[in-house]
C-alpha cells in the first residue's frame, strides 16, 4: 500500500509539472514519459526499414537506455523521404506488449510448460528427425513468411531443400504475392517490377486496380496526391469493387462487379486496337502473342493439379479473341458503363500521357490472378507504356520482405534461391553453393500452401514449423485447417513474438526476436534490399528465426552447412546468398554497402542501382541494341496473353446472395498481432465490423453497430454492422477486415485458388446475411 | 517522505548537461521535454535532512538557470495513520 | 502558475444563448444529401478536395496573428460553435455569401487588418443557425457552467510520432481549413502543409468511454 501510494504521489507530481509546462509552453511534448521514468532522455537514432508493409519506408528508431522510444521517417531514404504512416510512427510500441513471449514453451500432458530454449530446440530437432524417419522426408514442412528476413528464408531453404531433401518449404506470401510472381514470369520471364517509386513523380495518370492505396500504401498514395497538387496534368482513377478513401481522393471512381476486371481489361485492349492506339513500333519489335489453357478450374478439391501450356498465336488470332470483349458486351457482365471502359482505354491509348497502373491484393487474391496480371501487362504492352519513368504496370507488395525473402530467396515449394527445382542447372548451382550432394535436391515440387495445410489435415505431413506468420487466422476455409493442425499426431512448432490463434495449436512455442532485435535484411516492392542492425537486445530467451533454424540444423548434423558464428552470421549468410544472383540481371549489393545505405535497388551493377529494367538507358543487362530488351524470355520479347473472362469459384445465388470481400484497414497490419498491441492503433480501431451498402442495411433492417449474422457454406459469424464508415461496398456485397482474431472471417472464406499461382481468392465467395 | 516536482529551465544550450547533472543526483528523476528547453524534475527524499542536502546540490548546479515548484507533498504524516 | 482551463471557464460571458445555438447546430445541421455515394468515412472526400483546391502558398503561409487562448475564448467548451467576435453590418442576414465571402477561402481582411480564419464546413450556409453574435457581456444570472479541459496539445504517443486528432471530426472533417494558412491559430498550424493525406499519420483519439487494452 505504502509503495503504491508513494508511486501515485510521484506520478501526480510529474503530471502536475507537465500540465504546468503545457500551459507555459504551448505544444510542449514529453512523449511517452510514464513508461520511461529514470530514463536519461538521451536518444540515439538508428536506421531500419519499417516492420510493416511492402512499401519499405526507411525509419529512424530512437533508442534510449536500451529501449526503443521513438520513430522518425528517414529523410535519406528515397522510398518515403522522411514521412511514415500511423503504423510506422508507432511501430516500436509493438515491441513492448505485456504478453510478449520471452521463453520457450513445450506441450506436456496437454499443458504448455516453460522450458529453457535449448531443451525446446532439442525437442524440435528430435521430433523432426523422428517424423522423417517414420513417415518419409516429405512428412516434415516449414511454413514461413514475407516477414521473414532474407537470412531467415535462406537458411530455411538451405536446411529443408538442400539438407533434408524435401521441397516442403512455403511462405504466407503464397497467399499474397504468388499471382504477381506467375504474372511476371509468364509475361516477362523474370519476377518483380520493372519500374520504381520514382514513377509516381513522373506519371500523369494513376489507375488503381482494386487497390485501396490510401489505406494500404498510404505513403505512396500521399506522394501521388502531392504530385497531383504540384503538377496540373495529373489524375487518379480508382477502379474497384468497393468505395474507399482512395475512391474519395480519386478524380474518378469506377465500380465493377467482382471478377469482371478480366473482361474490362480485355475490353480496354479491344478499344486500343479498334481505335488504332497501338504503339506498332513497340509491338512489332518487343511483343509476341500467346494463349494458354482455358476452363482451368478452382482447386477446391484435394490433390488438384494443373499445368498451363503456352501456344503462340498470331496478332489476328488475338484480335479475333478480343471480339468477345467489346465495351458494350463487357458492360453487361461488369456493370461498368461502356463509356467508362472507353474512357479508361483512351487514357492508356493517349500517346502524350504517362500511365502507371497500381495493384495489390485485389488482382492477386483472385482465382484468375495470373490472368488478370497478364491482362494489365497486355494493356501496357500494346501502347508501349512500360519500363520508362512514369509509365508502367506496378505490382505492389503487402509484406516487408515478400519480395526479398519469398520471391528472391525462393521460399516456395518449386523455387530455389536462383531458378526452380525442376531445372537441373539450377539444382547444380544450389548444391554447389550449399555444399550438399546434388541428389539431395528433389526435382519435384511438393505442396503449395493450401495443399500443404490439406496434407497436414490428411496426415501426409506430420511435422510443421511455422515462423513469423499466423495461419490460424489467415487460412481460407479456416475450420478445416485448424482441425487438421489440432489432430493428435501432428507436431506443430511456432516461432512468434506474441500469443496468437496459431500458438494456440502449437506443441512447441519458440520465443522469437522481433524486427530490430536482430540483424537482418528485407526486400521491398521496388527491388530494394534494406539492411538493419540489431538495435535492441531481444527480451528473455528470444532468438532470431535464423538462429533457431541454425540451432536445429546443427542438432540434425549439418554443422558443415551452417558453420557461422553468432557474431557475424548475417553478413556471412548474405555474402553466400549473393552468389546465387551474380550477373547483371540480378546482382545484389555487397553487405558493406547495404549496411551503410537506407536500402539499395538491384540489379546493383558496378556500384549503380537499376531504376528501370529492360530499358538500356537505365539497365546494363540490356544487350540487343534496341530501345528495349525483354531479356527474361528466350525470344527477347514480352508476351501478350489471350486470357478470357471466367466466373469466380463461388458467386452469389438464390440462397447465398451476397459477395463476401475481405481486406485490411490503415490502423492494423494483417492479423493485428503486433498493431493491436499498439495503444493508439488499437484505440482507433478496436474491433472488426461488417461493412454494408446503406440500402442493403436498410433492407436488412440494421443500423450502425447492430449485429449481423454472416453465413457461408463453410461457417458463420456475428459482427457489428458499419454503414458509411471507412468504405462502402457495392450493393450485394459485404466487406470484413480480417485483423481481428475475435471475428475469424476466414472460417467463411473459400479455399479456391488460381490454378497457375495457387494463390487463394479472399475477395470473393458467397454468403447470406441475417439480422442477429 | 517529501515529494516535489519542478520545472527546471537550463542555461542557454545546456539542456543535455542539465539532464546529465540532475540524473547523477540521488533522489532525482527527470522527464526532459522533447521540443523545448524544459526539464521536469521529480524529487523524493527520505527525510528533511536529505531534502535540505538535495536543495543545496540543486542550487549549485552550473547548468541550471531557474527552478520553479509545481507540486509538493509530504507522505510521512499520512503513513502514520 | 496560471491554469489555462480555469482562465477559460471564468471568461464565459453568455453561456445560455450559445449553448442553445450549439444544440441546434448538432441536431439540425443536415448531413450531405443521402444520395451522395462519397458520403462516408467522416466525409473524407472533403479533405482530399480541399488539399487539392487550396493553393500551396495559402497553406504554408503563417501570420501568428491568433493564438489558442483567443480561439477558446470564443467557445463555451471545446468543440462548441464559436461566437462571432467582430461587428457585422446591420443588413447582415447570416446567409451566403456574406459570411462565406470571407470565411470560405480566408485571406487578408483590410477592414479588420487581420487574416481571416477559414470555416471547415463551407457547405453549411446558414451561419447564424449556430454562430451567435453577442450583444452584451452582462449575464441574466451567474452560471455554474464548467467546461471540460481543452485537449492538450502535442500529446504524441512517442516523442516523434504524429499527435492524434483530439477532437471529433463531425463538422470538422476538413483539416486543411483550421490547421494551415495565415488565418490558422499559431499553436495548431501544421509545419508540413505540403501533405494532403492527413489521416495517413494522425489517428482520431476521441475517447468517450475507455477502450480496453487489447488482450487475448
Amino acid at each position: 500500500m505504502k509503495l503504491n501510494r508513494r508511486r501515485f504521489m510521484k506520478y501526480a507530481a510529474a503530471s502536475s509539472a507537465i500540465a504546468t509546462a503545457g500551459s507555459l509552453f504551448p505544444g510542449i511534448s514529453f512523449g511517452n514519459w510514464q513508461q520511461v521514468t529514470g530514463n536519461s532522455g538521451i536518444v540515439s537514432w538508428e536506421k531500419a526499414p519499417c516492420r510493416f508493409c511492402g512499401t519499405g519506408c526507411g525509419v529512424l528508431v530512437g533508442v534510449s537506455d536500451g529501449r526503443a522510444v521513438a520513430v522518425k521517417g528517414d529523410p535519406s531514404c528515397s522510398v518515403n523521404k522522411g514521412l511514415c504512416c500511423m503504423k510506422g510512427y508507432h511501430s516500436v510500441q509493438a515491441l513492448y506488449g505485456a504478453d510478449r513471449i520471452t521463453t520457450a514453451r513445450v506441450r506436456k500432458n496437454g499443458e504448455m510448460v516453460e522450458v529453457p530454449i535449448s531443451e525446446a530446440l532439442d525437442l524440435v530437432a528430435a521430433k523432426l528427425a523422428e517424423t522423417r524417419e517414420k513417415h518419409g522426408k516429405d512428412s516434415v514442412a516449414m511454413y514461413g513468411s514475407g516477414q521473414w528476413t532474407i537470412p531467415d528464408g535462406y537458411v530455411a531453404s538451405k536446411l529443408f531443400k538442400g539438407c533434408l531433401g524435401t521441397n516442403n518449404v512455403e511462405a504466407n506470401a503464397r497467399l499474397c504475392m504468388a499471382s504477381a510472381v506467375t504474372g511476371f514470369m509468364t509475361t516477362f520471364g523474370l519476377d518483380e517490377p520493372m519500374g520504381c517509386y520514382e514513377d509516381i513523380d513522373n506519371a500523369n495518370v494513376f489507375i488503381t486496380w482494386g487497390n485501396n492505396m490510401a489505406e494500404m500504401h498510404p505513403v505512396l498514395f500521399s506522394r501521388m496526391l502531392a504530385n497531383r497538387k504540384q503538377r496540373a496534368d495529373v489524375q487518379i482513377i480508382d477502379f474497384a469493387t468497393r468505395l474507399t478513401r482512395t475512391s474519395q481522393a480519386a478524380d474518378k471512381s469506377i465500380l465493377f462487379n467482382p471478377q469482371t476486371d478480366l473482361a474490362v481489361a480485355n475490353a480496354i485492349c479491344y478499344e486500343i486496337i479498334n481505335n488504332d492506339w497501338v504503339n506498332w513500333n513497340f509491338v512489332n519489335e518487343h511483343v509476341s502473342f500467346h494463349k494458354g489453357k482455358t476452363n482451368i478450374g478452382y482447386g477446391t478439391e484435394d490433390h488438384f493439379a494443373f499445368t498451363d501450356k503456352a501456344e503462340p498465336i498470331s496478332l489476328d488470332e488475338y484480335k479475333t479473341f478480343l471480339e468477345d470483349y467489346t465495351p458494350e458486351k463487357v458492360e453487361k457482365i461488369s456493370g461498368v458503363p461502356a463509356k467508362d471502359i472507353k474512357y479508361l482505354a483512351s487514357l492508356y491509348g493517349d500517346p502524350t500521357v504517362k500511365v502507371t497502373s497500381f495493384w495489390c491484393m485485389g488482382m492477386n487474391q483472385h482465382t484468375r490472378g495470373t490472368w488478370i496480371n497478364n491482362l494489365v501487362y497486355n494493356i501496357h504492352l500494346l501502347v508501349g507504356k512500360i519500363s520508362t519513368p512514369g509509365s508502367g504496370p506496378f505490382s505492389l507488395t503487402g509484406q516487408p520482405s515478400a519480395c526479398g525473402t519469398v520471391r528472391e530467396v525462393g521460399t516456395l515449394t518449386h523455387a530455389l534461391p536462383h531458378g526452380v527445382v525442376m531445372n537441373e542447372e539450377d539444382r547444380k548451382t544450389a548444391a554447389r553453393i550449399w555444399d550438399v550432394p546434388v541428389e539431395n535436391i528433389d526435382p519435384k515440387p511438393t505442396y503449395h500452401t493450401v495443399e500443404m495445410f490439406r496434407a497436414l489435415d490428411r496426415g501426409d505431413i506430420r511435422f510443421m514449423w511455422i515462423q513469423v506468420t499466423n495461419p490460424m487466422v489467415t487460412m481460407p476455409n479456416l475450420n478445416r485447417y485448424r482441425k487438421g493442425a489440432e489432430k493428435d499426431d501432428r507436431f506443430i512448432v511456432v516461432s512468434d513474438v506474441y500469443p496468437t490463434p496459431t500458438t494456440d495449436v502449437a506443441d512447441v512455442i519458440l520465443p522469437a526476436a522481433m524486427w530490430i532485435e536482430q540483424e537482418g535484411l528485407f526486400g521491398n516492392s521496388e527491388r530494394r534490399t534494406q539492411h538493419f542492425d540489431e538495435i535492441l537486445t531481444p527480451p528473455g530467451e528470444a532468438m532470431s528465426d535464423t538462429w533457431q533454424i541454425i540451432e536445429v540444423a546443427r542438432r540434425l548434423g549439418f554443422e558443415k552447412q551452417f558453420p557461422w558464428s553468432r557474431d557475424d552470421y548475417i553478413g556471412k549468410i548474405w555474402e553466400e546468398y549473393r552468389l546465387f544472383h551474380a550477373g547483371a540481371k540480378h546482382e545484389m549489393a555487397p553487405y558493406t554497402v547495404l549496411k551503410k545505405r537506407s536500402g539499395v535497388q538491384w540489379p546493383f551493377v558496378n556500384g549503380k542501382e537499376t531504376r528501370w529494367r529492360y530499358n538500356p538507358k537505365y539497365d546494363p543487362a540490356c544487350s540487343n541494341g534496341k530501345d528495349f530488351d525483354f531479356y527474361g524470355k528466350k525470344d527477347n520479347r514480352a508476351w501478350i496473353w489471350a486470357r478470357p473472362y471466367e466466373p469466380a469459384a463461388e458467386s452469389p445465388d438464390g440462397e447465398f446472395n451476397f459477395w463476401l470481400n475481405t481486406g485490411r484497414v490503415i490502423e492494423h497490419w494483417h492479423t493485428g498481432s503486433m498493431t493491436r498491441r499498439v495503444p493508439v492503433l488499437n484505440n482507433a480501431m478496436p474491433s472488426s465490423y461488417v461493412e454494408l451498402h446503406p440500402d442493403d442495411a436498410a433492407d436488412l433492417g440494421v443500423v450502425n453497430g447492430e449485429m449481423v449474422k454472416i453465413i457461408s457454406r463453410r461457417g458463420e459469424i456475428q459482427m457489428p454492422a458499419q454503414i458509411r464508415g471507412r468504405g462502402v461496398p457495392a450493393r450485394g456485397m459485404v466487406f470484413v477486415p480480417f485483423f481481428d482474431e475475435s471475428y475469424l472471417i476466414n472460417e467463411l472464406t473459400l479455399d479456391a485458388f488460381c490454378p497457375i499461382s495457387k494463390q487463394p481468392d479472399y475477395k470473393k465467395c458467397a454468403v447470406r446475411l441475417e439480422k442477429a | 517522505m517529501p515529494i516535489f516536482s519542478y520545472l527546471a529551465i537550463p542555461k542557454n544550450g545546456a539542456k543535455k548537461a542539465l539532464c546529465t547533472e540532475l540524473d547523477a543526483l540521488d533522489h532525482c528523476e527527470i522527464i526532459p521535454a522533447e521540443n523545448q528547453d524544459v526539464v521536469v524534475l521529480v524529487t523524493e527524499t527520505p527525510d528533511e535532512t536529505a531534502e535540505e542536502e538535495l536543495q543545496d546540490s540543486l542550487k549549485n548546479l552550473q547548468s541550471l538557470q531557474s527552478l520553479s515548484l509545481a507540486f509538493g507533498c509530504d507522505t510521512s504524516e499520512q503513513q502514520e495513520k | 502558475m496560471k491554469q489555462p482551463a480555469k482562465e477559460f471557464t471564468t471568461r464565459l460571458v453568455h453561456p445560455t444563448c450559445c449553448l442553445v445555438a450549439a444544440f441546434l447546430c448538432m441536431t439540425v445541421a443536415p448531413l450531405w444529401a443521402a444520395g451522395d455515394s462519397m458520403n462516408f468515412d467522416n466525409q473524407g472526400k472533403k479533405l482530399f478536395d480541399s488539399y487539392r483546391a487550396t493553393p500551396e502558398q495559402n497553406m504554408s503561409a503563417g501570420s501568428s496573428d491568433r493564438n489558442l487562448m483567443q480561439y477558446y475564448e470564443l467557445r463555451q467548451y471545446p468543440g462548441s460553435p464559436p461566437q462571432i467576435p467582430h461587428e457585422v453590418a446591420p443588413s447582415f442576414s447570416g446567409e451566403e455569401p456574406e459570411c462565406l465571402s470571407c470565411h470560405a477561402n480566408g485571406g487578408y481582411s483590410q477592414e479588420f487588418g487581420k487574416f481571416i480564419p477559414v470555416t471547415p464546413h463551407p457547405e453549411q450556409v446558414l451561419c447564424y443557425q449556430c454562430h451567435a453574435k453577442p450583444q452584451t457581456e452582462k449575464l441574466f444570472v451567474e452560471s455554474k457552467w464548467q467546461s471540460i479541459a481543452t485537449p492538450r496539445l502535442g500529446r504524441s504517443f512517442l516523442s516523434s510520432s504524429p499527435p492524434p486528432i483530439p477532437h471529433s471530426l463531425q463538422l470538422r472533417e476538413n483539416c486543411i481549413a483550421c490547421h494551415t494558412g495565415p488565418g490558422a491559430v499559431a499553436e495548431i498550424r501544421v509545419a508540413h502543409a505540403d501533405r494532403g493525406n492527413c489521416r495517413q499519420c494522425h489517428v482520431p483519439d476521441v475517447q468517450t468511454t475507455p477502450i480496453a487494452t487489447f488482450t487475448r
